[in-house]
């Protein structure tokens, strides 16, 4: 069982987001980046697979900003068994689109039976990732699952609707699938095993084909949130606060 | 005395059972060594010589329960003269007219009156105070049934201690003393009663002498034959159990103590062993980090197991225990030795390891309750550290990915990440600055003389940052030449260390030494603990040069030394109790400078009954402030804070405190940034808020110099130059 898991490496939110000067996207000298949230729950669900069936996962992303390695090497020191990624003279922000191109590139040579990824990711939102690696790929896909079993060419996935319907999907192997959350949260990954990994794993290389198209979509406007109001502080005792709330409650026609 | 028979059979005895008890130590000895190495111990004899004499002056065990202590001191020193009154008894029953009674007077060979005098009323007195001694013991454990030799509901026990093994074997020693010493002050008693006299060097002996005036020549042959059997054969008989007892901590004890950690109590042993370090620091791959079975902890440990005797003094100053939890540090000492003993033999003699995991010894849930607070180490009377035992496990699980506290997780991944456990981009670390009226230096950029390492708390923290600011400005207005590493700095790694993360703490430790390379400064100031303790403790092997490290209560208090800062506003309206820092006070033994600020501001402090050494946990060291769920219980820091109340406003007529307005604000004075958040929490949790205050020292040094920016008054406006 081959398993392979699509991740990016996207901006990190532990610091403030600062702008660029021709307010169109982050100032990426001044971010961090971090691996994608969702991507950390697909690799999860990979070892958890792998723990259960047997397999081999690689972990494969586009080093967008040459910093990569850490991620990789953490994932190995989860339980990955392989790690690669894709370079170039590459600079942020690469869309999903061309993310996605690489990827299936990439992925395509390595004859998964399982792709997993991230069901989408804090930098552009869309979601798009999975569906086009699995139509590069021509290969089914199922989305917002939140747990995964496999056996015998099928994977059993779990998908969770509004309202806490649950569903169940079978799905032919080989197929990709976007992951919500694994069925544990992701494990722990000691330093001390991260730093063994950056001494002793090979990471596979994958040239980036620069002439591939992008998205088609441009960012016009990039700006921060500007407050629209604050809020109203009720003062006074418990009595006093409960009128006033009465009071709003019934100017606003609500009571 | 004794019989040809009778001698034959002693002799006898003492070769097998003695040889039997031989091979027991020996045992004791192979199965202490099969632990792992340890940090080698230096000066040993010294050592041992100097806790040969703590001990004889029972130091150890008056840390704690004084009463109690005198008691054991009874049984103490009378156990240890009765090493020689076993000798002259064996004497009187060998040698035939050999006595010691009457200053020896009658006795068949000359001996010094005066000596033997003294050495009949030190063994009269002596007995009779450890007959009392243990009487009370036994009392206080059977009948009394004193809590304290209790564990807390849900701590793990080996299966024998559950079924109260610890009282069988208490009980057979408390019987065994009670006869070894009473059988050989009755059997004097008896030799006065057959002269028909009394001696003034034996009063006890000779009061009790009176029981037996009436008996026959005969009765007192076979009395006198009996108790000295009773006390000497008895001893014989006991030696091979004392093996496996509890009594065997008079023996270990004081090697223990002996041959304890030499390291500073704020410097873990290494994760592992030093004998594994192949080349400095590339462990071996045989040897995993930290403890996982039993015989992965080393030897200290093993021989801390034989230590024990089980008084859970522990369990009195552990946090977790005093909150009702499942850790009990004793449990850990008592489960580890019942383990060994259970395969004792294979153990001592086979050279079998012990493959069951230490979940045997300590449950997990317990492992991660661990404060690290030091508090069980430092009332050890017998120099155990299970505390060690606990990061060994922890460093282990760590390892080998057992399942974390989802809050500890969490910590420890942004702690990786980001350097810090709030959260955020190393970019924030200085932004608290950003409220100031001044610039800070940055000392990889600039000279200064200080460098403020300021910590995560300290940095972040909504609640401490105005307390760090504060900090700032008082520095510069008394001109303290300072600066900070700013973004290059990181968590000094102190908790993630005792987390049991032994990489990320390495990770950190590097990172923050890069950083202290570039810098150009003379001396470290903080206001945290818990990274003073790291950087003072255990940076050595991460740093090219050591550094001075010093807590800014030290640096306060030499700044009004030196007249940089004045108590321009005294601050007798105060009543304060000072709470000491587990890794500023135990760990560091600054207890001074705090006080002395204290007292030079004017204020009126109260000490809590625990304070200093005994000081007690606030509960949020060791990653517990970082656990994502909050325990059942009352939290240490709500118990600090009823104790302080209890202390500054003592119940007058027992239905709650009562604070006269004019006595003045009650104050609970803290030095470390973690305390601020954890008291301040815990007067709001116990309602308790209008009835005191938590506040940093740093708020009380600006409020006594008349306000920390030099403005405010035009005569300390000279102050203010930096």
């Amino acid at each position: 069982m081959n398993i392979v898991v699509a991740i990016k490496h996207v901006p990190s939110t532990a610091d403030e987001l600062e702008i660029n000067d021709e307010g169109v996207n982050l100032d990426f000298d001044e971010v961090d980046f971090t691996i994608n949230e969702f991507d950390e729950q697909a690799i999860e669900q990979a070892v958890l697979v792998k723990e259960a069936s047997g397999g081999e996962v690689t972990v494969i992303g586009v080093d967008v900003i040459e910093e990569l390695d850490g991620v990789l090497h953490t994932a190995l020191a989860k339980g990955a068994d392989k790690a690669a990624k894709i370079v170039g003279d590459l600079e942020p922000p690469i869309d999903s689109h061309t993310q996605a191109r690489w990827l299936a590139d990439a992925i395509g040579g390595l004859t998964p039976d399982l792709v997993l990824t991230g069901v989408q990711a804090v930098d552009d939102l869309d979601g798009q990732i999975g569906p086009m690696l699995a139509a590069y790929l021509d290969l089914p896909y199922v989305g917002v699952v939140t747990g995964l079993s496999v056996s015998d060419g099928t994977a059993t996935v779990h998908k969770e609707y509004a309202g806490g319907v649950m569903a169940e999907f079978e799905v032919n192997l080989p197929a990709v699938v976007g992951v919500q959350a694994a069925e544990k949260p992701p494990r722990y990954a000691p330093i001390s095993k991260i730093r063994q990994m950056a001494k002793s794993a090979d990471l596979e290389e994958y040239e980036a084909d620069e002439n591939v198209g992008d998205s088609g979509c441009e960012i016009r406007k990039m700006a921060k949130p500007v407050s629209a109001g604050h809020a109203e502080m009720l003062e006074g005792d418990a009595e006093e606060v409960a009128e006033k709330i009465i009071e709003i409650l019934e100017e606003r026609g609500l009571l | 005395m004794l019989t040809s028979i009778e001698r034959v059979l002693f002799i006898l005895m003492a070769l097998a059972l003695g040889g039997l008890a031989g091979a027991g130590f020996y045992g004791i000895y192979r199965i202490v060594r099969s632990g792992r190495s340890a940090p080698p111990r230096q000066n040993v004899l010294s050592n041992l010589i100097r806790a040969a004499i703590d001990v004889l002056l029972q130091k150890p065990m008056f840390r704690s329960r004084p009463v109690l202590s005198t008691f054991h001191a009874f049984i103490f020193f009378g156990f240890s003269f009765y090493f020689l009154v076993n000798v002259t008894d064996v004497l009187e029953g060998f040698i035939p007219g050999f006595e010691l009674v009457y200053g020896g007077q009658n006795s068949s060979i000359s001996l010094p009156a005066g000596l033997v005098n003294l050495f009949n009323l030190t063994a009269d007195i002596l007995s009779v105070l450890t007959l009392l001694g243990m009487i009370v013991f036994l009392v206080r454990r059977f009948l009394a049934h004193d809590r304290r030799l209790k564990f807390n509901d849900g701590v793990l026990l080996n299966p024998k201690v559950a079924k109260g093994w610890i009282g069988y074997d208490s009980l057979i020693v408390g019987v065994f003393i009670l006869l070894h010493v009473g059988s050989r002050f009755l059997g004097q008693a008896l030799r006065l009663a057959e002269y028909g006299q009394s001696d003034p060097f034996m009063p006890f002996a000779s009061l009790t002498a009176n029981l037996f005036t009436g008996l026959s020549e005969g009765g007192f042959t076979a009395a006198i034959h009996t108790t000295w059997w009773l006390a000497l054969g008895l001893i014989l008989l006991f030696l091979p159990y004392f093996v496996r007892s509890k009594h065997i901590h008079l023996m270990i004890a004081p090697i223990n103590i002996g041959l304890g950690k030499q390291t500073p109590r704020g410097e873990l042993d290494p994760a592992t062993p030093p004998a594994a370090h192949t080349n400095g620091d590339e462990p071996a791959d045989d040897e995993d980090p930290g403890a996982r079975v039993l015989q992965d902890l080393s030897w200290p440990r093993m021989l801390d197991a034989y230590a024990c005797i089980m008084c859970n003094r522990c369990n009195d100053v552990c946090p977790a225990h005093s909150q009702g939890l499942v850790l009990s540090p004793a449990a850990v000492e008592v489960n580890k030795r019942y383990l060994i003993n259970e395969d004792f033999t294979a153990l001592a003699f086979k050279g079998d390891r012990i493959d069951k995991p230490l979940t045997d010894v300590i449950s997990p849930e317990a492992v991660w309750a661990c404060t690290t607070c030091y508090a069980c180490v430092r009332v050890c009377p017998v120099g155990n550290e299970p505390m060690a035992d606990i990061v060994d496990i922890r460093r282990r699980m760590i390892i080998e990915g057992d399942e974390l506290d989802s809050g500890i997780q969490t910590a420890l991944e942004s702690l990786a990440k980001n350097g810090n456990w709030f959260g955020k981009g190393s970019r924030g670390r200085s932004r608290w600055t950003k409220g100031l009226e001044f610039k800070v230096k940055d000392v990889t950029k600039e000279e200064a003389e200080y460098l403020w390492f300021v910590g995560d708390t300290a940095s972040f923290d909504a609640r401490v940052t105005p307390i760090t600011q504060t900090v700032a400005r008082v520095l510069k207005r008394a001109g303290v030449d300072f600066g900070i590493l700013g973004r290059l700095e990181r968590n000094s790694g102190n908790d993630v260390r005792r987390v049991g993360e032994e990489g990320l703490f390495e990770q950190l430790a590097e990172d923050n030494a890069a950083a202290l390379g570039k810098g150009q400064f003379q001396k470290i100031v903080t206001t945290d603990p818990h990274s003073l303790n790291a950087l003072r403790n255990e940076y050595g092997p991460f740093v090219e040069s050591q550094w001075p490290v010093l807590h800014y209560t030290n640096l306060l208090l030499d700044l009004f030394q030196s007249g940089k800062l004045n108590v321009t506003h005294p601050l007798s309206h105060y009543r304060v109790t000072y709470h000491d820092p587990c890794y500023l006070g135990r760990y560091n033994g600054e207890f001074s400078a705090p006080r002395q600020l204290l007292e030079l501001m004017g204020v009126e402090l109260t000490e809590m009954p625990r304070n200093c050494e005994n000081s007690y946990c606030c509960g949020a060291g060791g990653g517990q402030i970082w656990l994502g769920s909050t325990p059942a219980g009352e939290r240490p820091a709500e118990n600090r804070i009823r104790e302080a109340l209890a202390t500054l406003a003592p119940p007058s007529n027992g239905d709650g405190n009562v604070i006269e307005p004019d006595d003045g604000q009650l104050l609970f004075v803290v030095t470390c940034p973690k305390d601020v958040i954890m008291y301040t929490d815990a007067v709001k949790t116990t309602g308790n808020e209008g009835k005191i205050e938590v506040r940093d020292m740093i708020q009380l040094v600006e409020e006594a110099i008349g306000g920390a920016m030099p403005e405010p008054e035009p005569e300390t406006q000279s102050g203010g130059e930096a």
